[in-house]
């Protein structure tokens, strides 16, 4: 079961400065849970595809959030880290959710892996108002060497909030996509 | 009596971590992986954890001094499963070591199936300044020998600073400054150019200048003899170095340039000499660092160094120089086999010539004593058992002049060799070393650091 959290205000947001791409996020609806695909957007590019390349796994951070009302009036917002790793022998990517490892994928392509950590991403629809448009907002950031070191007792929730909490470093690949507004009745499962 | 010192390797442990999940998220508590067979995935994030360690190499070839602990954390890694937290450590470690910008490892496919080598790529693009003695050795019979160097490196670019006082390695002492500028990597690393300016002044044993005056006009000493006192021994010695560096395949590197010789303060003339030469090394060093524990290392070369009138030499020879020193190391074992060969024809000057007894090798002969202007040939071997910080050695070799038989000396020694913590990269050696012949025969004491 994902982590969800449900931020009633817009103090939960943030103000994270960087380049968002406008409503290349399409929200669906299954099983009463929101998820989203992106598919113009490519995160395993740059430098993390030469790390991962160079046999390194590497971290990303996710955050999906969905306001109503208006953009900054978070109403639910979902938190993951996924471990990307490519084998330099298969020349395949393998994702690994790092809070319950149980949870990967394996084999993939850079698209699949890219697809793989959306699918596992995901918030609950029970809560959100049906009546009232709402925006989805995907972010994305890369994890330095060093502070995954400094993070010696793992990955949680908390750690995750703080770093959605700061600005990116300048090192950092970040990403950043938006949904145009939609009403949860319309919601195509 | 000598005194030999030489640096200590120093220690720390690799503290491997592994991530682990988190356990303070209440609701995922019945998601959460719990066990032994959990808590081995954990550290399994890297898909190629799966895969063994089948060598650790830095990318750019170059021969980093890294603490004796370090390396063993290098061997252990080696045979081991990949775990990327430990290679993150051992490279911040390295990365502290070695003051760089930034330390990377790479993974590569390796010669077996399901094994992987590792290159690990060393940025010094911060320009750190490192200060160190790379060489110190005082010798009762020879003097005190020291290096000091200060270097730093800017991107590709490497900047070296020594000064040097240097009464060991050569038939003169010399004292002066050697300034290096080193282009470390073009064509993806498989070239380093460099150039390297030295400018010594140069001091003689009695028994040389006595030798010198001795020899004949026609020898091979080189360096305007004989006419006058000292005639071939130069008071200052000028040195232009330009050379480039090319990774043939591996660990194998050929290294080609030119080097521009000036002798000035000759008694015998009133211009300045010049020894021009072409030099070219070929070289073979490979660190073989075995899962059982074992440690070989093979470190062969083989030199020329040719002055032609070509260059504008004053002095014209060639000068040959082979060597090999191969290293095994198991638990607390090790033993060293060391094997040195060199020839050199026409007029060579001083710096050029062949020696034997000083503190690297024939230890416990004095230089002066086995010929005082050194030899055009040369013959050495040396073989070192150690057991824990405990060494034995037994040395032979000889050099002479054609036309005369070479004489075999032989020396054989005992001492200890250790890593000292506050001395960090480096070995310590104490040793007590026979030199064998004929009647009274007086044990030499060594004691040195980092040479």
């Amino acid at each position: 079961m994902a982590t969800t959290l449900i931020c009633l205000g817009a103090g939960g947001l943030g103000l994270i400065a960087m380049t968002v791409s406008s409503q290349g996020l399409l929200p669906h609806q299954a099983s009463g849970e929101i998820r989203v695909t992106a598919p113009s957007l490519h995160f395993l590019t740059g430098k993390s595809l030469s790390r991962l390349h160079d046999g390194a796994a590497v971290p990303f951070d996710f955050q999906l959030i969905i306001s109503s009302g208006s953009k900054n009036n978070v109403v639910a917002r979902s938190l993951e880290r996924f471990m990307v790793s490519y084998d330099v022998w298969e020349e395949k990517f393998s994702v690994v959710r790092v809070r319950d490892f149980r949870k990967s994928g394996m084999r993939l392509s850079a698209a699949s892996a890219e697809s793989w950590c959306l699918d596992n991403l995901f918030v609950p629809a029970t809560g959100l108002p049906a009546d009232q448009p709402l925006w989805a907002r995907l972010e994305i950031r890369t994890v330095e060497p060093k502070e995954l070191l400094a993070a010696d007792s793992g990955i949680n929730l908390t750690t995750l909030i703080e770093i959605f909490s700061r600005p990116s470093r300048p090192q950092q690949d970040r990403w950043s996509v938006e949904s145009a507004p939609f009403q949860l009745a319309s919601l195509k499962p | 009596m000598r005194l030999v010192l030489i640096p200590a390797l120093a220690a720390c442990t690799l503290l491997g971590q592994s991530i682990t999940p988190d356990s303070g998220l209440a609701d995922q508590a019945a998601d959460q992986a719990s066990g032994s067979a959990d808590q081995e995935r954990a550290s399994d994030l890297n898909v190629n954890s799966r895969y063994t360690i089948e060598s650790i190499n830095f990318i750019d070839q170059r021969e980093y001094k890294l603490s004796t602990s370090a390396l063993e954390d290098i061997r252990r890694l080696i045979g081991a499963k990949v775990n990327s937290e430990a290679l993150n450590l051992l490279t911040q470690r390295i990365r502290a070591e070695l003051h760089a910008h930034e330390v990377t490892f790479k993974l590569t496919r390796g010669a077996a199936p399901e094994a992987v080598r590792v290159l690990i790529h060393v940025d010094r693009a911060a320009g750190a300044v490192d200060v160190s003695v790379p060489k110190l050795v005082y010798n009762s019979q020879l003097g005190f020998t020291g290096v000091a160097e200060v270097s730093s490196t800017l991107g590709s670019n490497a900047l070296t600073f020594q000064m040097v006082r240097d009464s060991d390695s050569l038939i003169e002492t010399m004292s002066g400054i050697q300034a290096r500028y080193d282009r470390l990597s073009l064509a993806g690393g498989r070239i380093r150019l460099g150039f390297e300016f030295d400018a010594y002044e140069d001091q003689y044993n009695p028994s040389t200048l006595a030798a010198i005056e001795g020899a004949p006009r026609t020898s091979s000493l080189g360096a305007g003899l004989p006419a006058g006192l000292g005639a071939g021994a130069y008071g200052s010695r000028l040195n232009y170095e330009p050379s480039a560096t090319f990774v043939l395949a591996g660990p194998l590197t050929l290294t080609v340039g030119l080097s521009f010789q000036q002798l000035s303060n000759l008694p015998s003339a009133a211009r300045p000499e010049s020894a021009n030469a072409v030099i070219s090394t070929l070289r073979y060093h490979q660190r073989w660092l075995g899962s059982g524990g074992n440690k070989q290392e093979l470190d062969a070369g083989y030199s020329l160094r040719a002055a032609t009138t070509l260059l504008g030499t004053n002095l014209a020879y060639t000068r040959h120089l082979a060597h090999a020193r191969y290293s095994y190391a198991r638990d607390a074992q090790s033993v060293e086999l060391t094997v040195m060969a060199g020839a050199m024809y026409g007029q060579a000057p001083l710096f050029e010539r062949f020696s034997l007894g000083n503190s690297a090798m024939l230890l416990g002969w004095n230089k002066y004593n086995l010929d005082p202007v050194g030899g055009n040939r040369l013959a050495y071997g040396s073989v070192t058992y150690g057991y824990h910080i405990m060494r034995v050695f037994y040395d032979a070799g000889s050099v002479w002049d054609p036309g005369k038989a070479p004489e075999a000396r032989q020396s054989v020694g005992v001492g200890v060799s250790s890593g000292l913590g506050v001395l960090e990269k480096g070995a310590f050696l104490l040793a007590l070393a026979f030199p064998l012949q004929d009647g009274h025969v007086t044990p030499v004491v060594i004691a040195g650091m980092n040479f």
